[in-house]
């Protein structure tokens, strides 16, 4: 049987959708259920980063909008008492807020220079988190934050499990709308020409601004559904490790593409999880940063690019 | 008031750290002069210099303000190697990649580092220590003064080697225009390594000077510098070495002086706050003419 491109994706979707479905019944393990949903939160924040990459913005400060969605989440619940499944969207918001001023600062400025910006930016929320804002915020020992759940509820993280997955589809459901309506086409032309996007009517500084507040919004839902999930919260939300991660699971996958950030999340978590049985530590980063090198160099399109071109070289070979 | 010999001591304690700075932003402006390309993990050599200072120093007891030519020979064969492996491959691809290029050398070399010494943080006794000059009405470590002096003899150094020798005419050639120096017969691809690695050994001299003045250091630390670096170049200019000169100085100032009157935290604020403001106002730096 022979399928066309389309018929791939769509059984790929299936397929994928599919094994998310049933996975936590393949085992009755809760550490892998708790990995499964951990895997989900980081396809959303990837997904965030990319769709703010999409718009030609590389940020290397994504934390800050991952952290100031899970405090912002986090407050609201505790001051108000409303259940997290609301105040994740509300504390997403505060997020997107921040994330327009951050694009303001941002909108004359490219590549580098907005990836030292972004960069920055997540240093100072830290700081002002651990100094003018100790009182709400408890400083660097944090505050405990209320559980999606309550854990008497038997099986809750089953149900957990699903909730984070439906709000994962919605995401990658509301992306993949996002690029194909009118809004991508600006944000790709923008990327491409940013003079001739203005020459054909597209305002970059608003569709900017737009790409910010959109990837902050979603990277404040998925830290939010992270810090609600473990159930704690410190400073620590803000690390450059936490920044550089999304970078890296879109560069493994596929910038720019929708399957990208999905696609880098699952196998470098499966090598990750796969490195850590085999009782290494530092060494995993030593193997993820030659990875990561190893794809930028041979792969720029990313592992979504991997079947074309072992096609490509399979002709190749054939003709020889 | 303030007090005047606390001002004055915030002064030398940002010209100290502003060496370090400098060192560092100067390694990157030439990499960026020559090679239009943006290192993010230029820390990791000052990182790597560092331990390659500490683990001399411990097996052989040398004076550690000798072991810089060392560590600084080692760090010109780590970068022209980075240069061959990783950059080479990518120049003239998109600038993004060159950002994600430097997330996956930072893991490398931090991870590394740690797993041949160890993650925790240490420090080094210098053979100076306790022995002060009296400047005014304080008195300034005798190491500070060294560093400053061994700072300045560096730059003059990279000054006199860019303007008088025939490699660095050519360097400087290749900055400016890289085909018109392909033309004349310049080996460009020469000249990147060359840079590479130069800027690689300025970052090995900074970590020499961080571990001997008593700093305590870990394989974490160079990240931090590494965006500080970057942003003073942005301030002072791209491509501009007095314009790095006198942002080291700057930003080492203000984050002695933030972290005097502001508190301790926000002493690595201060300097992306400062970056922030400049930036929003003149999006291209402080001495910059166009952007790139």
């Amino acid at each position: 049987m022979k399928l066309t491109r389309d018929e791939w994706t769509r059984w790929g979707i299936i397929l994928t959708v599919a094994v998310a479905l049933i996975a936590p019944f393949l085992s009755g393990n809760l550490y892998l259920l708790n990995l499964l949903s951990l895997m989900l939160i980081c396809i959303i924040f990837a997904s965030a980063w990319n769709l703010l990459a999409y718009s030609g913005q590389g940020s290397l400060g994504h934390a800050a909008f991952f952290g100031i969605g899970a405090y912002a989440s986090t407050l609201i619940a505790v001051k108000s008492g409303v259940s997290p499944y609301i105040t994740i969207f509300l504390g997403a918001a505060v997020a997107a807020f921040i994330g327009i001023l951050i694009g303001l600062t941002c909108v004359r400025l490219k590549e580098w220079f907005l990836a030292m910006v972004t960069f920055g930016f997540a240093i100072i929320v830290q700081t002002i988190t651990v100094s003018i804002l100790t009182p709400v915020t408890g400083g660097w020992d944090g505050i405990a934050s209320p559980r999606l759940l309550s854990p008497d509820i038997p099986g809750y993280q089953l149900i957990e499990y699903y909730s984070i997955l439906i709000i994962t589809i919605a995401s990658i459901i509301a992306i993949w709308y996002i690029m194909k309506s009118r809004i991508g086409l600006a944000f790709l032309a923008i990327r491409e020409n940013e003079l001739e996007a203005r020459a054909s009517g597209v305002d970059p500084v608003r569709y900017r601004l737009l790409a910010f507040a959109m990837s902050a919004y979603l990277a404040g839902v998925a830290g939010a559904l992270e810090i609600h999930h473990i159930g704690y919260i410190t400073p620590e939300i803000f690390g450059v490790d936490l920044s550089f991660w999304p970078v890296t699971y879109v560069i493994f996958g596929g910038l720019g593409t929708l399957a990208g950030p999905i696609v880098g999340t699952v196998v470098l978590t499966i090598i990750w999880e796969g490195l850590k049985m085999a009782g290494l530590t530092f060494a995993r980063y030593v193997i993820v940063g030659v990875l990561l090198i190893l794809v930028i160099i041979f792969l720029p399109k990313g592992l979504v690019d991997l079947p074309d071109q072992l096609q490509k070289w399979w002709k190749a070979r054939k003709k020889a | 008031m303030v007090d005047f010999g606390i001002l004055l001591q915030i002064l030398f304690w940002g010209i100290y750290a502003g060496c370090i700075y400098i060192l560092l932003a100067t390694g990157l402006n030439l990499i960026f002069g020559v090679m239009k390309v943006v290192n993010f993990a230029h820390g990791e050599f000052l990182m790597i210099g560092a331990y390659i200072t500490v683990t001399i120093f411990v097996l052989t007891g040398f004076n550690p303000y000798c072991i810089i030519l060392l560590s600084m020979l080692a760090l010109i064969g780590i970068g022209a190697v980075v240069e061959r492996l990783c950059f080479r491959p990518i120049l003239g691809t998109s600038k993004l990649n060159e950002i994600f290029l430097s997330i996956g050398l930072i893991y490398i070399f931090q991870n590394g580092a740690a797993m041949i010494w160890g993650d925790e943080w240490q420090s080094i006794r210098s053979p100076y220590q306790g022995i002060t000059v009296p400047v005014g009405s304080f008195n300034l470590p005798l190491d500070y003064v060294i560093i400053m002096v061994v700072t300045a003899a560096i730059l003059v150094a990279l000054y006199l080697f860019l303007k008088k020798t025939r490699t660095g005419r050519e360097m400087r050639a290749t900055s400016q225009n890289r085909k018109g120096a392909m033309l004349v017969g310049i080996n460009v691809e020469r000249m990147d390594i060359l840079s590479f690695g130069i800027g690689c050994a300025l970052a090995a001299a900074a970590g020499t000077l961080w571990v001997v003045s008593g700093q305590v250091f870990n394989p974490y630390m160079g990240s931090i510098p590494a965006v500080k670096a970057f942003a003073i170049i942005i301030l002072g200019g791209l491509g501009s070495i007095p314009g790095a000169i006198i942002g080291g100085l700057i930003y080492g100032i203000a984050e002695n002086g933030a972290a005097y009157f502001l508190g301790g935290v926000w002493k690595d604020a201060i300097s992306f706050i400062i970056l922030i403001i400049v930036l929003v106002v003149r999006p291209t730096g402080l001495f910059g003419e166009s952007g790139e």
